[in-house]
């Protein structure tokens, strides 16, 4: 990852984190909101394969927690899993459907909320399982259908795509 | 043409990763760290406060919008009720700004009949709840204007929470609705006010479950339960906390079922109070 990469990843982290703070926040249905900052790692794997899914799902996931009251690393341990997990599931895929980055995002919204929930749990507080999973995943796993597009798009914009022909199969032009 | 990458060996890369993640969160759970953590955190919100209120400023309008389109139902019920008040308000609207409005908050806030001599820090709420899991608001207080951890925040109708977290100019509150147990408040009931329980709450925008309630005290539906002043000097005494909406218990139960909501309306807060309560050693 050169320095350019890296530049344009941050910016793209700090973009995504004042929306979803300023703006997502305030979208509320049974108490629970969307959640963009989790499609970051997704757009990260489905982008730039698993290897730099995981990073930029880590890093994304660490500054998440700077200002999340919960376990500090929690959201880096979720993100790196969901980067290098969706860059492996659609590693072998053929990127020629419109719908593909919109049913990873959904799928990996889910698998990071429930993941979320149960490490929650396991370091002491099951409230989390039992009062506050379901509406988050009925609130933000359709929302992330919508995000899917424009956060992927910002991701392909930061990090070059790992060999010929993903670009143009995600819609960003040869650099 | 299109830059490309040696793909390195991904299984080393997520297993260094995965690793280092549950070294920070073992650190951060354990405590060893925790000063250091709370310290970057603090930082970062400090940092970031300037940003999330300018943004805050611009999209606050649009994020209004989304709400109300995702809550129209809600929203016409309670706009057939708003109209009723308009008229009245109107004239008032003409000669008193959003200022005004603001102040009068304030002021309701200045002469709570449950903080007698309590010094108080006025705050703003400026962001709610950032995780899905977790009911908390943050605060434009902080360190700087004597805010500290533990202190506990309310409302102009009642208990809202305490706080958990403090940088310099913000500090986050953890509501009392909060589905972890660092969330139970100590109130009593009764007559007398000598009967204790334990309220614990369920979820964001969820009613309490009041625990410990015996069978036999009278408590009924609308009863409002207060705070003990038991529980270690977290929370002073006789603070409204919530209201009963439901009571019910068999026979053979040995102890009653309770549900409560909370006096303050968590879901929409606004403006509200740091106590400067001392906390016990």
């Amino acid at each position: 990852m050169t320095s350019a990469d890296l530049a344009r990843s941050t910016i793209v982290m700090f973009v995504v984190l004042a929306v979803q703070n300023t703006l997502l926040d305030s979208v509320r249905v049974a108490g629970a909101h969307p959640d963009a900052m989790l499609l970051l790692p997704m757009a990260a794997g489905y982008v730039a394969g698993p290897d730099r899914g995981a990073g930029f799902g880590f890093a994304a996931g660490l500054l998440a927690d700077l200002f999340l009251p919960t376990t500090f690393g929690l959201s880096a341990l979720v993100g790196c899993l969901l980067g290098y997990g969706t860059g492996l599931a659609t590693r072998g895929l053929v990127r020629s459907s419109w719908w593909l980055p919109l049913v990873a995002a959904a799928g990996a919204t889910a698998a990071g909320l429930s993941g979320y929930a149960i490490l929650g749990a396991v370091l002491g507080d099951p409230g989390i399982l039992r009062a506050d999973l379901v509406p988050a995943l009925t609130v933000a796993t359709p929302a992330a259908v919508v995000l899917a597009t424009p956060v992927v798009r910002m991701v392909a914009w930061a990090m070059p795509p790992v060999a010929p022909g993903r670009g143009a199969a995600i819609g960003v032009g040869a650099r | 043409m299109a830059r490309t990458r040696r793909p390195r060996r991904p299984r080393l890369t997520i297993g260094l990763l995965i690793l280092l993640s549950i070294t920070i969160i073992t650190l951060d759970y354990r405590g060893d760290a925790h000063g250091s953590i709370s310290s970057l955190k603090s930082a970062a919100s400090d940092a970031f406060s300037p940003v999330q209120r300018g943004v805050d400023d611009i999209t606050h309008p649009i994020g209004s919008f989304l709400a109300g389109a995702v809550n129209g139902g809600k929203l016409e019920e309670e706009n057939a009720k708003l109209r009723q008040e308009i008229g009245r308000l109107q004239q008032q609207a003409l000669a008193e700004g959003a200022t005004q409005n603001a102040i009068r908050s304030l002021d309701r806030l200045d002469h709570l009949p449950w903080t007698p001599g309590i010094p108080t820090v006025a705050a703003q709420v400026i962001a709610m709840n950032p995780s899905n899991f977790s009911a908390t608001v943050e605060l434009d207080v902080g360190a700087a204007k004597g805010v500290e951890q533990g202190m506990p925040v309310v409302g102009g109708a009642g208990l809202v929470g305490r706080v958990t977290a403090t940088s310099s100019s913000t500090c986050t509150v953890l509501l009392i609705t909060d589905a972890s147990p660092a969330s139970q408040v100590g109130v009593s009931y009764g007559p007398t006010s000598t009967d204790v329980a334990l309220t614990q709450g369920t979820g964001i925008g969820k009613p309490l479950v009041v625990n410990y309630v015996i069978p036999g005290p009278p408590l009924r539906k609308g009863d409002i339960l207060t705070t003990s002043g038991l529980q270690g000097a977290v929370y002073p005494p006789l603070i409204p906390v919530a209201r009963v909406t439901k009571v019910s218990s068999t026979a053979s139960s040995t102890q009653q079922a309770v549900t409560a909501v909370p006096v303050s309306n968590l879901t929409q807060l606004d403006y509200v109070d740091v106590l400067q309560w001392p906390q016990a050693p």
